[in-house]
């Protein structure tokens, strides 16, 4: 991360992003809400030119699991195998129209409920909520919304 | 290089999801950095706080004589009901002595704490409270309702504290059977949320359903004689080693507003 404001925007957007997280919603809202840290976290990935991006996804997830009060690790791995994949489309989600974006999104999502899921499985026993399949499905069709917001912030 | 720079966060997270699940060198640094996010908690609950504060300003006299006088007729009857537990624990005191009984009824003192509407993770059974390391609150306290037991703390910053329900499949506490004794532990069960098991009691105990059980104080760590919950079903497998039971938590869990926090006087 070379310039200063960059990291300046990543930390202003992932405090709102730790702040909406934490807002508390009826449950099955709450369980088919956004991943808000990662919706954030892809915008700041794809709009600036910062570096670092693993080890920022890896020390936001740590973040984010100390204060859902969750296994340490389990928001980190799954933030940096989702930052993976949309930095291997970067170029692509850069020039793609809002429709394409949102299918990045949705995949990206998607890796980071598959890993949430089965380390979660792996650490305790797992309930399935079937609900929790559309999060994924609702990160994308917020994007747009995220998008703007943030360009307004940035 | 691109590839050993996604390795190593990948390497970190899977040791300290291991390190974490398994032992418990991570709960200083979990600690510290909780306290560094705690002004979050303090954001997201504002709302709610002026919420309440406009509520308190904005009730009129008539509402609150009224909300006064149940509340008083609640406590007499309450201070009534308490002098029967009074007489009790004194003959209970009496026959520890003729039968030179170590068994006491514990002291507790309680702290009331409001539930905060901050939300956790989307698959744990957890609640905040809005009492912290300020008011002295400790991990591991037991947390209890109304009705029955709620959960433990399993986190504590200077002004906020998690509580992990007893409903969550991590979360373990020691319970015997109220009419005869039988000690078990029991655990949250992910397939159901609202449920909870009781492991380690062997087959051909004397377990009935409907029983109570209530916390127990192995090794004197928690306070003892809080409903946990009834027991909902048995089942004896003769495969198994032990009974299987289910138990239904006595306290609803849902639209929890105060709790109490139970510490046992030293």
């Amino acid at each position: 991360m070379k310039h200063p404001s960059q990291r300046f925007l990543l930390i202003k957007i992932s405090i709102i992003a730790f702040i909406v997280g934490a807002i508390s919603l009826p449950p099955y809202l709450e369980l088919i809400s956004p991943f808000w840290l990662l919706s954030f976290f892809i915008y700041w990935l794809i709009y600036s030119s910062g570096k670092r991006i693993f080890s920022s996804a890896f020390i936001l997830g740590i973040l984010l699991d100390v204060l859902q009060g969750g296994i340490l690790g389990q928001n980190a791995l799954a933030l940096v195998l989702s930052s993976a994949f949309i930095l291997n489309v970067k170029k692509s989600f850069f020039v793609s129209n809002i429709t394409t974006q949102q299918v990045y999104v949705f995949l990206g999502a998607l890796i980071y409920l598959t890993t949430f899921l089965l380390t979660q499985l792996l650490i305790q026993d797992l309930d399935i909520k079937w609900l929790i399949l559309l999060s994924p499905l609702l990160s994308a069709v917020l994007w747009p919304f995220i998008r703007f917001l943030l360009a307004k912030i940035k | 290089m691109r590839l050993l720079k996604l390795f190593l966060p990948i390497f970190f997270s899977i040791i300290l999801i291991v390190l974490d699940t398994r032992f418990s060198y991570l709960d200083n640094f979990k600690k510290f950095t909780l306290t560094l996010l705690s002004p979050i908690y303090v954001i997201v609950d504002l709302p709610s706080q002026v919420i309440d504060w406009v509520n308190d300003k904005g009730a009129d006299n008539e509402t609150l004589i009224g909300e006064n006088d149940y509340l008083k007729g609640q406590l007499i009857e309450l201070k009534a009901r308490l002098q029967t537990y009074n007489n009790l624990s004194l003959e209970n005191q009496k026959l520890s002595k003729l039968l030179n009984s170590s068994y006491q009824i514990s002291n507790h003192n309680i702290k009331l704490a409001h539930v905060k509407s901050i939300s956790q993770s989307r698959l744990s059974n957890k609640i905040i409270i809005d009492k912290g390391s300020n008011d002295d609150v400790t991990l591991s306290q037991l947390i209890i309702g109304s009705d029955g037991v709620v959960g433990q703390i399993s986190q504590v910053t200077p002004m906020y504290s998690t509580v992990r329900l007893i409903t969550d499949p991590t979360q373990h506490i020691p319970v015997k059977n109220s009419r005869n004794g039988i000690r078990g532990i029991t655990k949250g069960m992910a397939s159901n949320k609202k449920g909870m098991k009781i492991e380690f009691i062997p087959l051909g105990s004397d377990v009935e359903v409907g029983d109570k059980f209530v916390t127990s104080s192995i090794g004197n760590l928690q306070p003892s004689g809080y409903l946990v919950g009834r027991v909902t079903s048995i089942n004896d497998s003769i495969d198994a080693s032990f009974l299987s039971i289910t138990l239904q938590p006595s306290q609803n869990m849902n639209n929890l507003e105060l709790v109490l926090v139970v510490k046992e006087k030293k």
